[in-house]
């Protein structure tokens, strides 16, 4: 093999915050400076070489690594468009993360521990976005696994260890299942690198049957972290991790690694028209407009505002497998620009209801009234994250609503209309008594457990700085994500890049 | 050859000048180790290039003498045996904890080591027999080096232990009478398939079975394996259940019949997976970390025997490697799990599971090492038991009717992920953490994780072996 710059490119992107990560776990707790150095020497290290594998790939080059693995199946990492859209926004939230996780975790114990699995985290996700063929997929997912648990159970109580118990009983259980669709696939064809329209085409006659226990085993797997019902009971348990964990896991981790999986899955293992002839988008699409309405309805029946949240995601995340399953090219620009709008105003709601907790201690829905006067610039993030959720014109979640709407009616699945809409309905039921109350509701002589964060004074002051830059930064990307959507550099833009090349349009 | 008997040579040699010299036993066995590791490594690297070579001792030709045979897998071994024991007693060397220091151990790892290495390269029924008896007694004599309160496991692990080799001698003299021949190749040409000999063969596999502690023949492991001092259980559960194990193999892929070859591998299949779901379960349960670890050998031993089955019923010699992966990443993983449970408890003062509270803060490293090589054990990869694992399932999942079999792997799976979760959850319990009762011993921690980062290391220079295997059998 030559090792050139481009072979190199992408173990570089993994390792870039694989070893700050190791080198954090040495470090002992009173060397702050030194790990918070490290830390965003990381980050940065890794924007930049993202950025200039985006260059790269945009000039028309190619980014293979590949080491012996198994038979029939290397350790592949590609830098493809599909795993671009997902580095990059791994890439720019982890930073966001990075800075408002040093400033929540401010003074508490451990943080060596929490910094170090928060970097194995970031690099398991980078590592599985690069996945260039199912097995090293599979590597990455279950590490994904181990590093996010030390993360969940950091606190350490008694609730989140059992947090903890029932998100390893769901991952370890989905993992498993994916491990035993990936190695059925493989006894059949070994495991070649994904390519868009997939590479099953020619078992489709001898191996029916078992093609389609495989699909049913992997979308099981993956639909544990993406968390389709009934396969969701962890994500809102999961929400007594801290708030950094909470976004991350919500915005790009783990709920994502599962709906990047289907993706792949459907687009560069079966390929849609495999998926259509086995009759396997149809289940597929049943199951994911359950979850959209049963996440809603459940998230209105939360009085606690994370919860609320957790279930929101449930609700949120499976719009990417809608659009995948409609198996049409306008759903899957869709699917595929959602995987970017959700991260971006889904991490935005996370750090506002970090930010309400840890500067006023709010935790429940009741407490949030009048809360814009005290934080208005967290709650402005709120209310535009809330409102993109909803789908309101020109967020980002408009966008991501209006191609599905769209691309339902191209396959003629015109029930889906109606799925939208209901569950924008129920979107605006449980998002917009927060607004109002945030706003027009008077705030409480006392605020539950209110902590001087920043100077105190609504607007820059209102809590410490380091928690309000990350809000403020997700939230202007997410306002671009949406104003800008017809430009060429928006995530819909590349998603439909990618969707003309599954199509061959 | 030459390398592979110095590999031999050498600890043996050197438990006798133990015998006479007890001055600095540690450094002198650990040079022994390495040493012997380097000639092994020399012997693996001659079998790669050349084939299988045959040794006659003392140039008498099998039936009369006792033959040497240096295959693939021998060689494989030879190494594998080497290294763990020289991980081991750097461990036992090293560590505050280990209660090894100024015993017998010294000489008695040096003999274990010896007689595993010839047991490897025997051929010979009556030979193994030897190696066997040689085994054991060691292993009982290690035992006991932890103190009275280790005398009951180990008396009954001696008696269980003699009346197995009485049934396995049993079984040689049977086969011996009717073929008057015992060399493993020369008995292949000319057994025949009668009552007798199936009776034969069954002796042989009892007496087999109940030394490798095969499932339902394991009830002894568990408290042996956890009385005996750390670095001696790490040794028990890494090799000693192996060497069994290794002529288990041997006899029934070279002398059985097809016929009765596919009866008793549906049994043989049907134990592992009884072994994986009662062993994963029995850790579960128990109170004691040890036993946790213990009982975790009793399940994974369930995968050489659901591949050994297998290999039996479909007549499919693929699944050897499989097996032998197995052994191979279960050996370096419970290294790593056994040092790692040992230090912890040692320090912690207790030998409960439940004493580990906060584990994943006072003893960082012990606990990573627990942890990582129970990611092996699950079969998460990339790791030496995610490899095996794949191994295995591959010829399960190519036929829709082998389908129920990876269900038994499956549940394998899912009971070893938990009872290593149930450990490790536990270390990150902070609500009332145990305080070590003195300082944590960093440096044996360390080498405690050593074999677990092997294992995982053993992802990725699997393909070779693999393909090595498959090229020129094993």
């Amino acid at each position: 093999m030559i090792t050139t710059w481009t072979t190199l490119l992408p173990p570089a992107i993994v390792l870039s915050s694989l070893l700050p990560g190791l080198l954090i776990f040495s470090l002992r707790e009173d060397q702050t400076r030194l790990r918070i150095g490290l830390n965003l020497f990381a980050v940065i290290l890794k924007l930049g070489l993202v950025g200039l594998m985006l260059r790269g790939v945009g000039q028309g080059l190619e980014f293979r690594f590949a080491l012996p693995f198994l038979p029939g199946g290397d350790l592949v990492l590609h830098g493809d468009a599909t795993s671009l859209q997902f580095v990059s926004l791994s890439a720019v939230l982890w930073l966001a993360t990075t800075v408002y996780a040093i400033g929540y975790l401010q003074d508490s114990p451990l943080q060596s521990r929490f910094f170090g699995y928060f970097s194995l985290c970031v690099s398991a996700t980078v590592g599985l976005a690069l996945a260039g063929n199912l097995v090293t997929f599979l590597l990455f997912y279950e590490l994904l696994t181990l590093a996010t648990f030390p993360l969940l159970v950091h606190r350490g109580t008694k609730k989140a260890l059992k947090a903890g118990r029932i998100y390893l009983a769901h991952t370890l259980g989905g993992g498993a299942l994916l491990l035993m669709g990936v190695a059925l696939l493989h006894s059949l064809t070994g495991s070649p690198e994904f390519q868009a329209g997939g590479y099953v085409e020619l078992l489709a006659d001898a191996h029916q049957p078992s093609l389609m226990v495989a699909f049913a085993l992997m979308i099981a797997g993956l639909g544990v972290k993406a968390a389709l019902i009934p396969l969701h009971g962890w994500l809102p348990e999961a929400m007594v991790a801290p708030a950094p964990v909470s976004a991350l896991l919500h915005a790009v981790a783990v709920v994502k690694a599962g709906a990047f999986g289907i993706i792949r899955v459907v687009y560069d293992v079966y390929g849609v028209d495999q998926v259509q002839a086995l009759g396997l988008a149809m289940p597929l699409l049943a199951v994911a407009a359950a979850t959209i309405i049963y996440g809603s309805l459940k998230a209105l029946q939360q009085q606690e505002l994370k919860k609320r949240l957790a279930y929101s995601t449930v609700s949120q995340v499976s719009y990417i497998t809608l659009g995948v399953a409609l198996v049409g090219p306008i759903a899957g620009v869709a699917a595929l620009a959602h995987l970017v709008h959700q991260g971006l105003m889904k991490v935005t709601l996370f750090y506002c209801a970090g930010n309400f907790a840890e500067t006023l201690g709010i935790h429940h829905i009741q407490e949030m009234n009048g809360v814009g006067r005290r934080m208005p610039l967290t709650m402005a993030a709120f209310t535009l994250g809330a409102l993109g959720m909803i789908g309101i014109p020109p967020t980002a979640g408009f966008i991501s609503k209006w191609y599905l709407g769209l691309g339902a009616l191209e396959v003629g699945q015109d029930w889906i209309l109606l799925i939208l809409v209901v569950s924008g309905l129920l979107n605006a039921a449980y998002f917009l008594p927060l607004i109002y109350r945030g706003w027009f509701c008077g705030p409480p002589r006392q605020w539950p457990d209110e902590r001087s964060l920043g100077s105190g004074l609504p607007g820059a002051g209102e809590t410490h700085w380091m928690l309000l830059a990350p809000v403020l930064f997700t939230t202007v990307l997410a306002l671009l994500a949406g104003l800008l959507a017809g430009s060429e550099v928006s995530p819909l833009a590349w998603s439909q890049l990618i969707i003309n090349r599954q199509f061959g349009l | 050859m030459s390398a592979a008997l110095l590999s031999l040579t050498i600890p043996l040699a050197t438990a006798m000048l133990l015998l006479l010299f007890r001055t600095r036993a540690g450094t002198v066995v650990i040079v022994a180790n390495t040493a012997s590791l380097v000639a092994a490594m020399l012997a693996l690297d001659a079998v790669m290039t050349g084939a299988r070579e045959q040794l006659s001792l003392g140039n008498w030709d099998a039936p009369l003498g006792i033959r040497f045979e240096l295959g693939p897998l021998t060689a494989v071994l030879l190494v594998f045996t080497a290294l763990i024991h020289l991980l081991v007693t750097i461990y036992a060397q090293a560590s505050r904890h280990s209660k090894t220091r100024d015993t017998d151990f010294w000489p008695l790892s040096c003999l274990l080591h010896a007689s595993l290495a010839a047991l490897w390269l025997s051929r010979d029924l009556f030979n193994w027999y030897i190696t066997l008896e040689l085994l054991g007694l060691t292993a009982v004599a290690m035992i006991i080096i932890s103190g009275p309160r280790s005398h009951l496991p180990a008396l009954r692990y001696l008696l269980l232990s003699l009346a197995a080799s009485l049934c396995y001698l049993l079984g040689v003299a049977f086969l011996y009478g009717r073929y008057g021949v015992l060399d493993i190749r020369m008995l292949a040409e000319v057994v025949v398939d009668d009552p007798g000999t199936r009776l034969a063969m069954l002796l042989l596999t009892l007496g087999l079975m109940l030394k490798a502690a095969l499932w339902p023949l394991h009830q002894w492991l568990p408290a042996a394996h956890a009385a005996a001092p750390t670095a001696v259980s790490a040794l028990l559960s890494a090799l000693v259940v192996k060497g069994p194990l290794f002529i288990l193999w041997m006899v029934w892929s070279t002398l059985a019949e097809p016929g009765f070859a596919r009866q008793a591998g549906v049994l043989f299949a049907f134990a592992g997976i009884a072994a994986l779901v009662s062993g994963g379960w029995a850790a579960l349960r128990t109170p004691w970390l040890k036993v946790l670890v213990a009982y975790s050998t009793v399940a994974q031993l369930g995968y050489a025997l659901l591949a050994l089955g297998l290999l039996l019923y479909w007549q499919d010699p693929e699944m050897s490697i499989a097996l032998w992966l197995f052994v191979l990443a279960h050996g370096l993983a419970k290294v790593s799990m056994f040092l790692g449970a040992g230090e912890m408890q040692a320090t912690l003062g207790s030998r409960r599971v439940s004493a580990l509270k906060g584990a994943s803060q006072t003893m960082p490293l012990a606990m990573f090492a627990f942890a990582v090589a129970g990611g092996s054990l699950i079969g998460l990869p990339p790791s030496g038991g995610f490899i095996a694992k794949w191994v295995l399932l591959q010829p399960l999942l190519v036929e829709p009717s082998h389908w129920p079999w990876a269900l038994g792997v499956l549940l394998g799976t899912l009971a070893s992920a938990g009872y290593v979760f149930r450990v490790v959850t536990i270390a990150f319990n902070r609500a009332d953490p145990s305080s070590p009762g003195h300082d944590p011993d960093t440096a044996a921690q360390w080498l405690a994780m050593l074999p677990a980062l092997i294992v995982w290391a053993m992802a990725l220079l699997s393909e070779p072996l693999i393909l090595w295997f498959q090229e020129v059998g094993l």
